[in-house]
């Protein structure tokens, strides 16, 4: 067993395996909601707890495919180009939406910590959970936080981002697909991105716009933070 | 012949995103800047839409697979969250619950006071 989990090829297979099987029992059934990335993980993780293979041994594979996290940001360049229009037109409504969710985020995080009487050392490790991994874990080191937490803690966000997003804009009303796609990606990076997408052209290409944008603008303000003496 | 082609360029954009950010010491990982190297590239028309139009699409749309690896890794770093599972869980879903919404209704209302105002 040990000389087929770890290879290159068992984390390769595993995870094209659950993510096609899902994709098809989700296209065949009609079941939208079936979340094919929420499904692999579930399911690899069940195979490796209870079959006792190492994560290293699934990372081998694993890790070829999450090297390529790198392409997929750079493309989503793409979409915003094709809506450069949409862009130019709203420039001022997108910048001041971005803005207002990054200060929200961060202000969030501070506050619910401390009123749950967290440690500072949680405080910090959390305040990045909003981003896109990459910026997070750097982050995460600008403030000396735990990237292990500041990991789990997107991880969350983007699935439950993911999954609540077309029901939360439903209750506020919100119905124009420029202030959809920038509400998922300032709150859920990339990963609600995935959901955005699958709502509609515009939606997709905003928040990944946002993706970007917020991410920056909350590295700005970590900085403003750090300058002010506040961490 | 034409998906080695576009991924070529998408994997050499990358690459050079990841040698400005090392080199300039930016606090953006390479993987942004070179979203932003790929739209200049694009709106100047250097690179042409159809220059990676098929294998970008695909990455798109299949975007959630390039993330289970990463969500997988949640199996070897949650303990350092023993003890305050629950607060942490509380925090981030909250916050999350707010910055979706206050990101939504800021813009939603930006965009209709400009709609408005053009009127």
């Amino acid at each position: 067993m040990e000389t087929i989990t770890n290879a290159h090829l068992f984390g390769i297979f595993l995870t094209v395996g659950c993510f096609y099987l899902i994709s098809l029992v989700r296209r065949k059934s009609g079941f939208n909601w079936l979340n094919p990335l929420l499904l692999s993980t579930v399911i690899i993780i069940c195979i490796l707890v209870l079959g006792e293979i190492p994560y290293e041994h699934y990372m081998k594979g694993g890790g070829v495919i999450h090297a390529l996290l790198g392409p997929v940001t750079v493309v989503l360049a793409l979409p915003l180009y094709r809506h450069r229009r949409l862009l130019v037109e709203h420039k001022y409504s997108i910048i001041g939406g971005i803005v207002s969710g990054v200060v929200s985020a961060i202000v969030s995080v501070i506050v619910l910590s401390r009123l749950l009487g967290m440690n500072e050392f949680l405080e910090r490790s959390l305040i990045g959970h909003s981003v896109t991994t990459p910026i997070g874990i750097g982050l995460s080191d600008m403030l000396q936080a735990n990237e292990g937490i500041t990991i789990i803690s997107i991880m969350i966000t983007g699935l439950l981002g993911a999954s609540i997003a077309p029901f939360m804009l439903k209750l506020l009303r919100v119905t124009h697909p420029v202030a959809k796609g920038l509400s998922i990606g300032t709150s859920s990076h990339a990963l609600g991105t995935t959901k955005a997408i699958e709502m509609g052209e515009t939606e997709g290409a905003m928040s990944g716009l946002a993706i970007g944008v917020a991410a920056l603008t909350t590295v700005l303000i970590v900085i403003l933070l750090q300058f002010m003496g506040w961490y | 012949m034409k998906v080695f082609k576009q991924l070529f360029i998408i994997l050499g954009i990358n690459l050079a995103g990841d040698l400005l950010s090392r080199y300039l010491h930016l606090p953006i990982p390479g993987s942004i800047t070179g979203m932003i190297l790929l739209l200049v590239l694009l709106l100047t028309g250097v690179l042409k839409e159809k220059h990676i139009r098929e294998t970008a699409d695909f990455m798109i749309q299949n975007m959630g697979f390039f993330f289970i690896p990463a969500t997988v890794g949640v199996l070897v770093s949650y303990h350092a969250l023993d003890g305050y599972y629950f607060q942490t869980a509380l925090v981030v879903v909250l916050s999350t619950v707010i910055v979706l919404s206050v990101t939504a209704l800021s813009t939603q209302l930006l965009i209709n006071l400009k709609e408005k105002w053009k009127r």
